[in-house]
């Protein structure tokens, strides 16, 4: 078993135990439901692995002579044709290609001594994680909280503030807002460092675990490995949770506004309840229903966030992985880094969306 | 079960309200006017948004009429801080005397050149003659004369006694008064500094003014939003026109596909399509406009079935309007509106991730001034000028605030789900 | 019936601030509601009638204000209270029921929270068992099996909902009911039983109810004195029975012939001619006058105040009832 399989195992469980649960306490229609999204699932994937395909081998551009160069050892390129599996016809290479991803063996990569891009994804995608979970939740409890409070207070002055911040954010490029926030608190403030994931100091002294630094300095103690973990992490996390935050509180707002104007709300008032009730348990509790669904498509945007925001903080994650490589026409490794996205992608909006039929009664019974 | 049941609801329709009768009684010209005191400050968003896009188009078109200097020249020191003044070695030479640049001196006859003991001078006007000695093909050879001080030097020069001299820009302009007749060239390296040459927004490592290189790189931004909005529109309308109007197998296979792309990070399958391509503007707009075709696709197509369903579409057909043309007098009207507000949005959408890919180095050739390109160099010096990533990054949000707005405002106005009841 | 007088408005200028102009959707209106009646408010659609309801309970749009008048709620001045103060009276001592019963539960609470949560509103120190017994005597009361409280709100049809509407407003034994219409969006048999509900829970509960309606025949049906409403203006009030009999404005005439069923016994079915005005430039005079048949000099210079009929059982907002008038004629 490869550290990636590993690694989607365990961001699976979760996802394989809602499905269970929406399976077993569902009614009929839920069951139906749930398994005609596990059902598309696949293909989605399949579709996305295609793109790839399509995009990489078919559009010109010969991946040996660029990993090679022009000079480089005729047998040695023979070898690699054929260990690539290039001489083959391109639907045999399809094929190839699909069962490489089903077994989550994405073959070895061209450049950095030939290692199996499994291996060296799982040992960046923990950096990810660790970076685009803190920012998430940034991103919804934040987004979601001004939201409601712009949403409930509309056109009011808090309402206009909140708006332009949510638009001056999201006309940000992220990289930018990474460059500017390096600017003011780590070369001009030096409150935290530049870039890097962790000091070389400590980080020997670490012993690795999850590959999650904090998690891993948190189950073996180690403080001074903790808070430069934490230190390094914030510019980052910020970058990505602040830009996300932005789009959060845009969506929130409006469905919140639209929910204020529903007929229960107006009954809720009529019986007295008291305006923060209303706000808060009735009309944030029905705006919330589209906004969890949109949790599934932001992933997209944190992951590409994510990019840009490892290049900008020299973040070793995924990420990063996919710039250097592209850079070296590491046909393998980006084939590898694109198809693990999506597999990602795809569970978390499954998940989302079985997530979301259980929490809607509408659709749950 | 209860024995109660609802009636079908039927369609209601609500009579207008009277101030919305009495918009539609006005005309379009005086409605846009009226509209500023129903809509308060989203009016103004739009009014103001569209003048500032107005603006940048023109900068865009015409960079060569706003920008002080040469994008790509170095045409001051390299590294110079906003508005900070440029301490440049200059050429004084006497006024009429013929020489206005090193090369002028390249006869051969090796006449004397002044400088100042103590100063760079002599160092950089040997290597500004060489590098114009390699570009031209003439070797300059200075005979270089050396003086105490400053005020002797610009006096022989003032005489005649050497043809021409070198010193510090701001120097030499404090006591440039006493020397009649003597006046600055420009710097050594050719390029034109006069007292009033200022750099508001600093120069890069390379030399290259700051604000010049901004306002052409509103040029690439706005060519590649454009372009690839309006390629994703141009492929996405029509297949979501068809896939939501024949329905069937085909729209189910579109759909897949497009939620697909749709649900995927944009900017990740932009930059393997870009890096695959090649660097040129145009395979970048294609990188993205590929991303963004989903977009269009999806709210076409979910407005086309709405629409299809409705009682005039119904009517249309049942007096025989052949498809196509219900699609075209019918559907294709109904969903302009919002691919409007949406290719608003996906212009200012497409800059920002067109300044994403050539942040990352991919997509653009070098030489193009670009924000993305600005930024990354800007990057690198980020530990001593900070000019050089701020100012390019303020100016994609600028230009990406106005977009922003100007659709905020129109989706605020047009969107009646919104309106106040 | 006894005389006491439950609410009154008194005056009541309500103003919408629109995108063309203040819109006055109330001008002027005084009304009095006895306690244990039902009253039933008419008028087309446009002519006010939600508004001034909403405008009984303060629960008006932000865009809206009451520019001028008073509201009376058994004794106590409703526009002198804090909006806290307000809020207790709402749910509390007056409830609401709107129209369209499926949208006026919220989607993703229980039945039983619905109750629960008003009466703790309004009662902090009841303890959740309470509720639920106060909420199941009410449901099996109105018709529904109890266990359907645990439901949520799309389970249930649509005259169920617009009982358990009902349910709420006693939870904590209103004084007064607004319901703004009630049955429009039910269908008839399911209306009929609804009505009926309804007259019963009067008497169980001493209700009294303001019955909003745009159809003559649910008046006819349920209440006890009728008030007309006609572009903003109460045209005329009264027991169901005269007014019904002979109409004392000729837009309550107009109303009634054109009323299947109930016409008065004359010629066939009636259409008024014209439409009601445009409320930002309302006609001057009595704002009736362009569709009035017997419409008279007057009628278009002075505003008619509201006059005695039916031996002073009812009023009417129109000149011909003018007793001047009626004795120089005479003359
Ligand atoms: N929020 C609002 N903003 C502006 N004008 C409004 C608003 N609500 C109602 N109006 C206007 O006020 C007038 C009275 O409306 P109201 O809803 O009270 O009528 P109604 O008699 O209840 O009609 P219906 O029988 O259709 O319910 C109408 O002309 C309407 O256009
Ligand atoms: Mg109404």
């Amino acid at each position: 078993m490869n550290s990636l399989l590993l690694l989607f195992v365990a961001l699976g469980v979760p996802t394989l135990g809602v499905l269970v649960y929406a399976l077993v306490t569902g009614s009929p229609g839920l069951r139906r439901h749930v398994l005609t999204r596990v059902a598309l699932t696949i293909p989605m994937i399949l579709i996305l692995a295609t793109v790839v395909f399509v995009v990489l081998r078919v559009l010109p551009g010969d991946p040996v002579t660029s990993s090679l160069g022009p000079r480089g050892n005729p047998e040695v390129r023979e070898a690699m044709r054929d260990q690539l599996g290039l001489d083959l016809p391109i639907w045999a290479q399809y094929g190839r290609y699909l069962g490489s991803l089903f077994t989550f063996d994405l073959g070895n990569a061209l450049t950095s001594g030939r290692r199996p891009v499994a291996v060296e994804l799982g040992e960046r995608f923990p950096a990810t994680i660790e970076l685009i979970v803190p920012a998430a939740i940034v991103a919804v409890v934040g987004g979601i909280l001004a939201g409601t409070l712009a949403g409930s207070r509309r056109k009011s002055a808090t309402d206009y503030g909140l708006r332009m911040f949510s638009v001056a954010i999201y006309a940000m490029p992220v990289f930018w807002l990474g460059l500017i926030l390096q600017l003011i608190f780590a070369v001009q403030l030096g409150w935290f460092p530049v870039a890097g994931r962790i000091d070389p100091i400590v980080s020997g002294s670490l012993e690795r675990v999850t590959n999650l630094l904090v998690v891993d300095s948190l189950i073996t103690g180690n403080w001074a490995a903790l808070g430069s973990a934490l230190r390094h992490l914030v510019l980052p996390a910020a970058t990505l949770g602040l830009i996300l935050l932005g789009v959060f509180l845009r969506l929130t707002r409006v469905n919140v506004i639209e929910t204020l104007q529903e007929d229960y709300v107006a009954a809720a008032r009529a019986r007295g309840i008291k305006e923060g009730v209303i706000v808060y348990r009735h009309a944030l509790r029905n705006a919330m229903i589209p906004v969890i669904t949109f949790i599934g498509l932001q992933v997209a945007i944190l992951l590409a966030g994510a990019v840009l925001t490892e290049t900008v903080f020299s973040w070793p994650g995924v990420g990063r992985y996919l710039v250097e490589r592209i850079g070296l026409r590491d046909y393998t490794a980006v084939q590898g880094v694109v198809a693990v996205f999506a597999i990602f992608v795809s569970m978390i909006s499954l998940l989302v969306d079985v997530v979301y039929s259980i929490v809607d009664p509408r659709v749950r019974y | 079960m209860d024995t109660e049941r609802l009636l079908p609801e039927a369609p209601q329709p609500e009579p207008l309200p009277d101030w919305e009768e009495d918009l539609a009684r006005v005309g379009l010209v005086r409605r846009a006017f009226m509209a500023r005191r129903w809509y308060g400050p989203d009016w103004w968003f739009v009014v103001i948004g569209s003048v500032i896009v107005i603006f940048l188009t023109l900068v865009a078109l015409f960079p060569q009429w706003f920008a002080p200097h040469d994008p790509s020249a170095n045409v001051g020191p390299r590294n110079l801080a906003p508005g900070e003044k440029p301490d440049v070695e200059v050429l004084v030479s006497l006024e009429g005397s013929g020489v206005a640049n090193l090369r002028d001196l390249a006869s051969g006859d090796r006449e004397p050149f002044g400088v100042v003991v103590g100063t760079p001078s002599s160092e950089i006007a040997r290597a500004a003659a060489d590098t114009i000695g390699e570009e031209t093909g003439e070797r300059i050879r200075l005979r270089i004369q050396r003086f105490d001080t400053l005020e002797e030097m610009l006096g022989a020069v003032a005489d005649g006694s050497v043809r021409a001299g070198a010193g510090s820009n701001i120097a030499i302009e404090e006591v440039l008064d006493d020397y009649p007749g003597v006046t600055i060239q420009g710097s050594l390296e050719g390029a034109e500094v006069t007292a009033d040459t200022s750099f508001i927004l600093g120069t890069n490592q390379l030399g290259q003014d700051v604000l010049s290189r901004l306002i052409w790189g509103t040029r690439v931004a706005f060519l590649v939003g454009f372009a690839a909005a309006a390629f994703a529109l141009a492929i996405g309308l029509p297949l979501g026109l068809v896939s939501g109007f024949t329905g069937g197998k085909l729209d189910r296979v579109l759909s897949l596909i497009m939620d697909s792309i749709y649900s995927f990070p944009g900017l990740v399958l932009a930059i393997a399509i870009a890096a695959v391509l090649g660097a040129s503007i145009f395979n970048v707009v294609v990188a993205i406009a590929v991303v963004y075709i989903p977009t269009y696709f999806r709210i076409v197509r979910g407005q086309t079935l709405a629409i299809k369903e409705a009682v005039f579409v119904e009517a249309a057909r049942s007096i025989g309007a052949r498809s196509w043309e219900i699609l075209w007098k019918y559907i294709f009207p109904n969903v302009i509106p919002s691919v409007a507000i949406i290719f608003s949005v996906n212009v200012a959408d497409a800059i920002l991730t067109g300044a994403g890919l050539s942040f990352l180095g991919l997509g653009l050739p070098p030489h193009i001034p670009d924000w993305g390109i600005d930024l990354a160099r800007g990057q690198v010096a980020i530990q001593t000028s900070w000019w050089l990533v701020t100012f390019p990054g303020l100016a994609v949000m600028f230009v990406v605030l106005t977009l922003t707005m100007l659709g905020e405002g129109l989706i605020e106005i047009i969107n009646p789900r919104l309106r106040d009841r | 019936m006894s005389g006491e007088i439950l609410y009154s408005v008194r005056d009541l200028v309500v103003e919408y601030d629109t995108r063309t102009g203040p819109l006055r959707a109330v001008d002027g209106v005084s009304l009095d509601i006895r306690r244990g009646e039902i009253l039933g408010l008419v008028g087309e659609s446009g002519c006010g009638k939600s508004t001034l309801g909403k405008a009984m309970m303060r629960l008006l749009p932000r865009n809206a204000r009451i520019a001028k008048g008073e509201l009376l709620f058994d004794g106590q001045d409703l526009m002198s209270l804090s909006e806290e103060q307000m809020r207790h009276v709402r749910g509390g001592k007056i409830g609401m029921v709107f129209q369209d019963p499926m949208t006026s539960l919220n989607p993703v609470q229980r039945i039983i929270d619905h109750i629960t949560e008003t009466i703790k509103t309004h009662k902090p120190d009841a303890s959740d068992d309470e509720a639920r017994e106060r909420a199941e005597f009410l449901v099996e009361r109105l018709g529904i099996r109890k266990d359907r409280l645990d439901d949520y709100p799309h389970q249930l049809s649509g005259g169920m909902r617009q009982r358990v509407m009902i349910a709420l407003a006693l939870a904590l034994n209103c004084d007064l009911v607004i319901a703004d219409e009630p049955t429009t969006s039910l269908d008839v048999i399911v209306e009929a039983k609804f009505l009926d509900l309804l007259r019963d829970l009067r008497d169980e509960f001493n209700l009294t109810i303001l019955m909003i309606t745009h159809n003559i025949g649910v008046v006819a049906e349920v209440a006890d004195r009728v008030a007309v409403m006609y572009a903003g203006e109460m045209a005329e009030v009264g027991d169901v029975h005269p007014v019904f009999a002979e109409p004392a404005h000729p837009y309550t005439e107009g109303l009634l012939k054109s009323v299947p069923n109930i016409a008065l016994d004359e010629e066939e079915l009636y259409q008024m001619k014209g439409g009601p005005p445009n409320l930002l430039h309302p006609p001057a005079g009595c704002r009736f006058n362009p569709r009035c048949p017997y419409v008279m000099d007057i009628c278009v210079s002075q505003d008619p105040p509201m006059f005695p009929v039916h031996g002073g059982g009812g009023v009417a907002a129109c000149w011909l009832r003018d007793p001047e008038r009626k004795r120089s004629e005479s003359d």
